[in-house]
């Protein structure tokens, strides 16, 4: 059986999120990179697998798939112990809300502040605009509101145990706190405490630690 | 006890609900949520989704809310025998699966739902077109609708061999960019305009197309 192959960038955004749910499940990975900086994965070569030009891509023992949330949603299936995709029907249907809510109600805004927040804080000279990181940032305050009331009823997203749907938020979750102090950012307000004590329990996890200085292959946990 | 749905008849995601509950013969009781009126942001209807959108659901006292997640609840409790949703234990089919669901929501949804603002209800509210805006995402569904024929050149629907959700969850939108707003979308690709015109002639979304 050959080593799960990620086809990604070591410091790309959805990249991470792929190498987080690998490591919660201690599931060995070769990282190959694409070189992205020279439009690599808009080539006929790469366009064969990954037909939108994006990535990354898995190649598990020929297995090819992609979008990060349905790769992850793969792994985890192949770990039904480990309860990152609860199976009981409500807890299943809870949990599918709590993944839809990521998508439809953080991501939005928190991919396109976060990615401009990462750029400006990695030095990288591609243009941002800070009225448009502001305007994003504004619309994820309101929905964060909402985070607060579901967050001060249950421990996680989808109920009291942890699940993909909180996995999902990184690391956006952690490139929008870039506009901000360490104790004062969107993440981290004085007026929703139940999204701070959720959002550092998250980011104190060993799968995310791992990979802050970059995605690598990693044959052994 | 009917399934209920907290819902706008001509809304988007309370029609997603209602083909689901169509195609799987669930009858449901729908209770009006109007928008015009702003009932979606009231104190009561936050306590069912505190994000003030519609729908919301009551299957006998267990709520829940966001369309697609319904739809798979829908299918998993009533939807004996369905295969709308892959069986969970053939893990290939199931992955192949996630990444059709997810191709709609991350390349198909925002560029989709947002022409349907600017080419319908912009127009319907007396507001102007931002043209430059309508070029950007032309541009964008365009290249996505490309990949979608070259996809389904290669396979009947967009998870494969079989009809799925992630076909069904397009129907909303494409069925107004196409009838409402008048956009040709399918000449130019036949691949594309054989999958819609096979899924939007389904006798569950005839019934709900113009309002759950």
């Amino acid at each position: 059986m050959a080593i799960l192959k990620l086809y990604g960038g070591k410091q790309a955004s959805c990249t991470r999120r792929v190498a987080t749910v690998l490591h919660e499940l201690n599931v060995p990975f070769e990282l190959v990179e694409i070189d992205v900086m020279n439009g690599a994965h808009k080539k006929p070569e790469y366009l064969k697998f990954q037909p939108f030009g994006q990535i990354p891509y898995i190649d598990d023992d020929g297995f090819i798939l992609y979008e990060t949330r349905a790769i992850c949603r793969y792994i985890a299936a192949k770990h039904p112990k480990s309860g990152l995709i609860p199976t009981d029907p409500k807890s299943n249907a809870l949990f599918e809300q709590a993944a839809s809510v990521e998508l439809t109600n953080f991501d939005p805004s928190a991919s396109k502040a976060g990615l401009q927040l990462w750029i400006k804080k990695m030095g990288y000279t591609y243009p941002t605009d800070d009225k448009v990181i502001a305007d994003h940032l504004e619309t994820l305050e309101k929905k964060l509101d909402a985070y607060e009331a579901i967050l001060s009823k249950q421990r996680y997203v989808a109920g009291e145990t942890i699940t993909l749907a909180d996995i999902f938020h990184l690391p956006y979750g952690v490139y929008v706190t870039y506009d901000g102090s360490e104790s004062d950012n969107i993440m981290n307000r004085a007026s929703r405490p139940n999204v701070a004590r959720w959002y550092k329990e998250l980011v104190s996890r060993p799968s995310w630690l791992a990979y802050l200085d970059g995605v690598k292959t990693t044959t052994a946990y | 006890m009917p399934f209920k749905i907290y819902g706008f008849p001509p809304s988007t995601c309370t029609r997603r609900v209602a083909l689901v509950c169509k195609e799987l013969n669930v009858p449901y009781e729908l209770i009006p949520v109007s928008i015009p009126k702003g009932e979606h942001k009231a104190p009561e209807y936050l306590k069912r989704q505190p994000f003030g959108v519609v729908p919301a659901i009551d299957d006998d006292g267990f709520t829940m809310f966001e369309s697609r997640p319904v739809a798979r609840y829908l299918v998993a409790k009533y939807g004996k025998g369905s295969t709308l949703v892959p069986d969970p234990k053939d893990i290939i089919a199931t992955a192949k699966f996630e990444q059709a669901v997810s191709v709609e929501n991350n390349h198909f949804d925002e560029p989709a739902g947002e022409l349907f603002l600017q080419l319908v209800i912009k127009p319907m509210r007396g507001l102007p077109k931002d043209e430059e805006r309508v070029k950007t995402l032309l541009a964008t569904l365009n290249s996505k609708l490309d990949v979608y024929e070259m996809v389904l050149a290669k396979q009947p629907y967009l998870g494969g061999d079989i009809l799925t959700l992630a076909d069904l969850f397009h129907l909303p939108w494409l069925y107004g960019l196409t009838e409402k707003a008048k956009l040709d979308l399918v000449t130019s690709r036949p691949n594309v305009a054989r999958w819609y015109q096979e899924i939007s002639s389904r006798p569950a979304w005839q019934a709900v197309k113009d309002g759950a």
